[in-house]
């Protein structure tokens, strides 16, 4: 029986990018857009910690490195669905999304 | 007249061009030196800033843009800048009232988070107004529209905290008051319902853009939602 291919696990970021988050979410103008908006100072050590673990599993395959990372992510894709939508989602586009404009031809004097 | 009446409760009478039975041709001179000509080349740079591409770029599987097909450059009434027209499937840019570049980039990211949920969601535009009370929050919120250096332009020094908040519930009340013949109590109820719910919906963003570099890292990780989605 054919085994099929798995890809090797790696992070689900590029450990730069959560690098890049960090400084970003530290910056003086993000702290001032965050404070604008909720009232707060934006919480940024998270990202700081997923860029460690992301350079232990890289440098390690450290285990609990990896399994941290993928909790802080799921964390981090559950807080975006904290609400209730107020509508229903569509499994396909609206029918007449692509559907021609009306062109009619006029005559103009 | 009932479709005039129509056209008033829908906001048709801001959009005078929107009229159904003709659609125009211009000449080359009218398409070279006018507003629309100006309108038609700054959308071009709008649809290339991280806010439109990643909108674009989401919505190539609910439902994908053609620009010459979904965007309609026209003269509007008053000081409108744009709008979406689900009856057609188009994104109306006012090219009367939009002047700057900033203002067009704005102006189609605020419309296409319209298409977005549009072609993601059933919404029912002209019925449930707290369909449609939920998409202007989310266009206010994630579109600049409420950012610190646009509230500051109007004039609206509010520096205390939850100030975007307060602009985007304001923006969402006027938006919808603009276009349907309800009053503004009424209205402001509806925000207020739906508020929580559509402020924290920050789909396809995943975050608030509160500027270039935040749509640019949410556009960074939408590119990488294949290995995100595989991996975590």
């Amino acid at each position: 029986m054919e085994q099929s291919r798995i890809l090797p696990w790696r992070p689900p970021r590029v450990c730069e990018d959560y690098w890049s988050e960090f400084r970003h979410c530290k910056s003086l103008l993000n702290k001032f857009h965050h404070y604008y908006t909720y009232g707060e100072s934006p919480s940024c050590q998270q990202w700081s910690q997923d860029y460690k673990n992301c350079k232990q599993w890289e440098s390690h395959k450290d285990l609990k490195a990896k399994e941290d990372l993928q909790q802080s992510e799921r964390t981090r894709v559950a807080e975006q669905q904290q609400f209730t939508p107020v509508w229903k989602l569509r499994k396909e586009p609206p029918k007449d999304w692509h559907l021609p404009l009306n062109q009619e031809k006029s005559q103009e004097f | 007249m009932d479709q005039t009446k129509q056209e008033e409760d829908y906001g048709y009478d801001l959009f005078p061009e929107r009229n159904k039975s003709k659609y125009k041709k211009g000449s080359i001179t009218e398409s070279l030196f006018t507003f629309n000509h100006k309108c038609q080349v700054m959308l071009q740079y709008a649809i290339d800033t991280p806010y439109a591409k990643l909108l674009l770029g989401a919505m190539k599987h609910s439902g994908q843009v053609f620009k010459d097909r979904h965007f309609a450059c026209e003269d509007c009434d008053g000081t409108v800048s744009g709008g979406f027209d689900a009856a057609s499937s188009q994104i109306v840019l006012c090219q009367n009232n939009i002047h700057q570049q900033s203002h067009m980039n704005r102006v189609v990211t605020h419309e296409l988070i319209h298409a977005f949920d549009h072609c993601r969601a059933h919404v029912d535009w002209f019925k449930n107004y707290r369909h449609l009370a939920c998409s202007e929050i989310r266009a206010a919120n994630l579109s600049g529209d409420c950012s610190f250096s646009n509230e500051l332009s109007r004039f609206h020094f509010g520096l205390k905290k939850h100030h975007q908040q307060e602009c985007v519930r304001g923006r969402a009340l006027r938006s919808i008051l603009a276009v349907r013949k309800i009053s503004r109590e009424e209205a402001e109820k509806i925000v207020d319902e739906v508020f929580d719910s559509c402020f924290n919906d920050h789909a396809p963003f995943g975050r608030i853009p509160h500027s270039k570099k935040d749509a640019k890292f949410a556009y960074r990780h939408y590119e990488s939602r294949d290995r995100y989605n595989a991996n975590i």
